[in-house]
């Protein structure tokens, strides 16, 4: 007969307050098996902790249920206190009965029943609960950093300045990401490249960095402190090694009307390019798609002109295998596309807008280029349309954001200070002319940030008007802004030179496909999920892997910076450790009713499933079966799941354990 | 019905020196194989006791070869005697198999979860017009009327991958697709109707496991649905246990039923088995295109995840 111990947690009133946690654990007292039940406030905290120990020598428990929150939160601090108790960790569940019960209902009484049966549901599976060891597994101390934005610099900086192997990997033929693309930076004014480009030199000089740029990942298998990532390195068609960045391909290239995607497409580029000057690597690539040589195999004045030959047709895709033990995932984000409703987005476009069909309305990102001092008109504020300096500049804040008509509902955070800062620069380049902020209201949260806004409009003479934006139209060489003043309670009409929208940040697209290939979850924009909102707040579920930047939200480069360098402290706590212990949930397989089909081996997303051929003493093959290596696998329990004939179970999962739950309700 | 529409349902689809060509065939075949030494037994059929019947049959000398047949009354999916449920078999070494189209769709099942190897085992294809339905009248010829009903829609008359064809596919006229129709007329009623139908038909099961038996893809030597520690399906024959396992079995055999059909000819209480099959393969056509065909495949589609499967159940 097992005598097993039930604690129900109030959770302040988390719990109590649609359940009955008393009625739950006299109900709890009389379950078979049951030999001690009682309710506390809050069960984690250390008295609560303390009764459970208690108990457990009082009563010579061999099995215990916390009938609490999910077994994410507090499972680990139940098995330690089971532990401290003298009992096997692994003979200590969790009844959820608060984010399964009642957080989701309303009627008391109901949801009093339904906590009695999870808690009488987990009282049958504990008995059938076995003593587990942990298992260890060693750690590969290098880290895999995805994105080479300020996120993934700053964190492949901290991990690699710990003493630790980083392979950063990025998209793009430069790192930099977006903060390379902008003029200056809030709320401080300072130039972005002057902060940014030496960082990026710091990491292309790293003796502990390896850098992967036109690089994406490819596949991604293993688990914490052991995952395999493979890397598809694009065909550059240039040779790096060779490459001395001396740029003569790019100035000899005959192909130089290629709109650049760096400069927004203000600028043009030519077809073998590094995207911007201070680019790192300062090695060129060839946009085959444009080039004359690819598309009609002539041409070929690049490997004519090119010193050291570095130039190489020929190249292909290379892949890349890499173990690491830890994987940041810092993809960034892209901009709301404000032009009509693209096919097949779940966003609403801004067709009222006119963004795309009228030259003169531009997103944020376009003004950034525009007034940047490497920008494609070294930093002039001009109309894209005549180029002429726009005298009424109108900026429109939450296009796209805040906006749940059109599909998104956040608020993407960094536009009401950048776009303060877009008149600030505005005003500095063109003395005489006026701007104008459409907005909803002002979100300035951050140090120095209410006083940065407050100055554009004191010091800076723009004039924000607190409304919404109905329509655009062009009017000779104007852009009329119909709009309305709703503190002043009146229409308004601008005849504007320029118009500014304040695009909503959104998440990259293909984030989804990179995020089933890790293995993390996203939320309904696409945004990576936390572990805990609060207290895990750059941890991913999924152990091992760790969240930096805007590929999580909307965030400005105070935040992600300190969420990177969070991001770095993560990985390097893992790496502290000499070797990782594992929980022991782990697969087994019955090795007299396995077939040997391999179901299990061809899903097991872990690669832990290997043939095993049992012979007689006399060397004779007798049969072959599956065999789980404990050391690789995750527990996850989908060869479980697969098996036609029951062969392979989780340990406290097993068939046996889930039935008898199910035949307790 | 009129005397010309009888007349129509029992025109012989081939005639009858078709039947003994592909016998001749599959004879000398198996008679060099045996006497050379090249296998130790071959996999086919040979005459019932009663005229047109064939049981399956293990030849092992060249004499046994000569009595080997092919007549529409090879009904058997001889892949069954390659899976671990017949051990003795593959015991007696390199084999050969006679196998209809959709036999070979078991065997390239069989070999994709890694019951056989292709290298192991001489295929000798069979160009199939068909064989008889469970209530035929034997006495007729194969025709319209007594065909099996699973061979009307058959897509793999002409054997591929095989070592030798026997015999060479006959013309034959396009069947009505009777399966299919029952099928979508399922698929028409209401949840409640369509449950009503497959209620009233398991009520009558007696779980014989005749379907289990006759099965090529029920090759675990401890079937699931047998344990008692813990139970997973209840094993006397009563409506919720019989519903339970019929449900078991659809499942586990979706994406892997190769639609030979026997587990409905062996029914003897005339459940049309096929049906649930059938509708499970649809329903993998449709999600993943997935069909079982003749060429083994690495992964099934439930064995396997790609990026583009559908996914909007999840919500």
């Amino acid at each position: 007969m097992s005598r097993i111990g039930v604690f129900v947690c109030h959770c302040g009133e988390n719990i109590s307050r649609t359940v009955d946690v008393e009625k739950v654990a006299a109900a709890a007292a009389r379950l078979s098996g049951v030999a001690y039940a009682t309710d506390y406030k809050y069960m984690c905290s250390d008295p609560g902790q303390g009764l459970l120990k208690k108990a457990v020598a009082e009563h010579r428990l061999d099995g215990i249920v916390v009938a609490a929150c999910s077994p994410r939160m507090h499972e680990k601090t139940f098995r330690n206190a089971a532990k401290s108790a003298g009992l096997n960790p692994f003979l200590c569940e969790m009844a959820n009965i608060r984010e399964h019960c009642s957080w989701v209902h309303e009627d008391r009484e109901e949801a009093t029943e339904k906590a009695i049966s999870i808690v009488t549901m987990l009282v049958e599976r504990v008995k059938k609960n076995r003593k587990l060891v942990p298992i260890t597994v060693p750690i590969t101390k290098r880290s895999l950093v995805i994105g080479g934005g300020i996120a993934g610099i700053q964190a492949a900086l901290d991990i690699a300045d710990a003493g630790h192997e980083v392979v950063l990997v990025e998209r793009e033929p430069s790192i930099g990401g977006h903060m390379a693309q902008l003029s200056e930076t809030f709320p401080t004014l300072d130039c972005s490249q002057c902060i940014m480009t030496p960082k990026m030199v710091d990491v292309a000089n790293h003796p502990n960095i390896r850098l992967y740029t036109y690089s994406e990942i490819e596949n991604v298998e293993g688990y914490i402190g052991n995952f395999q990532v493979t890397v598809r390195k694009k065909a550059r068609s240039v040779d790096m090694d060779k490459c001395t960045g001396c740029g003569v391909c790019t100035a000899k290239c005959p192909q130089k009307k290629i709109p650049n995607s760096f400069d927004r497409d203000l600028g043009m580029r030519p077809a073998i390019y590094v995207p911007f000057p201070q680019a790192v690597p300062n090695t060129p690539v060839i946009d085959r798609a444009n080039c004359t040589y690819f598309k009609t195999g002539k041409c070929g004045v690049c490997q004519k002109v090119c010193g050291p030959g570095a130039v190489d047709y020929e190249q292909q895709d290379e892949l890349v295998v890499e173990p690491v033990g830890a994987i940041v995932v810092a993809t960034g984000f892209e901009l709301y596309d404000i032009g009509p409703k693209p096919a097949g987005s779940p966003y609403e476009g801004y067709g009222e807008f006119g963004y795309g069909t009228i030259p003169d309305v531009i997103d944020g990102l376009t003004f950034e280029r525009l007034a940047s001092a490497s920008g494609p008109t070294g930093g002039k504020i001009v109309r894209p349309s005549d180029g002429k300096e726009p005298k009424q500049v109108v900026f429109i804040q939450c296009v796209g954001s805040r906006a749940r008509e059109k599909g998104i509902s956040y608020c993407s955070k960094i536009c009401c200070m950048y776009t303060a800062k877009h008149t600030m620069l505005y005003h500095h380049k063109v003395h005489d002319g006026q701007a104008y902020v459409f907005f909803m209201d002002a979100r300035t949260p951050g140090k120095n940030y209410d006083e940065f806004w407050r100055r554009s409009i004191e010091e800076e003479e723009a004039v924000y008007i607190r409304g919404m934006v109905s329509r655009l139209y062009q009017k000779g060489d104007k852009v009329v802004v119909m709009g309305s003043d709703v503190l002043v309670g009146v229409q308004v009409e601008i005849e504007a030179d320029l118009v500014v929208l304040a695009t909503a940040v959104q998440a990259r697209t293909g984030a989804d496909s990179l995020a089933q290939k890790l293995g993390i979850s996203y939320d309904k924009y696409n945004f990576y999920s936390e572990a805990h909102a609060k207290l895990k707040p750059v941890e991913c579920a999924t152990a091992g892997i760790y969240l930096a930047g805007a590929c999580q939200g909307p965030k400005d480069i105070p935040d992600t910076v300190s969420q990177a360098s969070a991001a770095a402290a993560k990985v390097m706590t893992l790496f502290a450790k000499a070797e990782l212990e594992r929980e022991p949930i782990v697969a087994k397989v019955n090795e007299r009713n396995c077939v040997a089909c391999f179901y299990c081996k061809k899903v097991c997303p872990y690669g832990a499933v290997e043939e095993k051929e049992i012979r007689d003493r006399n060397g004779n093959l007798i049969r072959v079966v599956a065999y789980v290596n404990p050391g690789v696998c995750g527990g996850c329990g989908t060869c479980q799941a697969t098996c036609p004939s029951k062969s392979v179970e989780l340990d406290g999962y097993t068939d046996e354990q889930v039935i008898a739950m199910i035949d307790a309700l | 019905m009129t005397n010309t529409a009888q007349k129509l349902d029992t025109i012989p689809l081939v005639d009858s020196g078709y039947w003994s060509s592909v016998t001749e065939a599959i004879r000398t075949e198996a008679e060099r194989l045996l006497s050379s030494g090249e296998v130790t037994a071959v996999i086919g059929y040979r005459a019932g006791r009663r005229s047109g019947t064939a049981l399956p049959a293990i030849a092992t000398s060249p004499e046994q070869a000569r009595e080997l047949v092919f007549s529409p009354g090879c009904v058997n999916n001889l892949a069954l005697y390659l899976t671990k449920a017949k051990k003795d078999v593959a015991k007696k070494g390199k084999v050969a198999i006679v196998a209809k189209g959709c036999d070979l769709k078991a065997l390239a099942g069989l070999m994709g979860e890694s019951q056989l190897k292709r290298e192991e085992l001489v295929i000798i294809g069979v160009a199939c017009a068909g064989v008889y339905g469970a209530s035929a009248d034997r006495s007729l010829p194969l025709s319209e009327e007594t065909i099996a009903r699973k061979c009307r829609e058959c897509t793999v008359h002409a054997p591929e991958g095989v070592d030798l064809t026997a015999g060479s596919v006959p013309a034959l006229p396009q069947l009505s697709p009777e399966e299919a129709e029952e099928l979508a007329r399922l698929e028409a009623m209401t949840p409640r109707e369509r449950w009503a139908f497959w209620t009233e038909h398991f009520s009558r099961c007696v779980r014989c496991m005749a379907c289990r038996q006759v099965c090529p893809f029920c090759y675990c030597e401890q079937c699931y649905c047998d344990r008692n520690r813990p139970q997973g399906v209840e094993t006397s024959p009563r409506p919720a246990g019989n519903t339970a396992w019929h449900i078991v079995r659809g499942m586990h055999l979706a994406g892997r039923c190769a639609g030979c059909a026997e587990c409905e000819r062996a029914c003897p209480m005339d459940i049309p088995l096929n049906l649930l099959n059938r509708k499970m393969a649809q329903e993998l056509k449709e999600l993943y295109g997935h069909e079982a065909g003749i060429a083994p495949k690495e992964k099934g589609p439930l064995a396997e995840y790609r990026e583009d499967d559908d996914q909007s159940f999840i919500k």
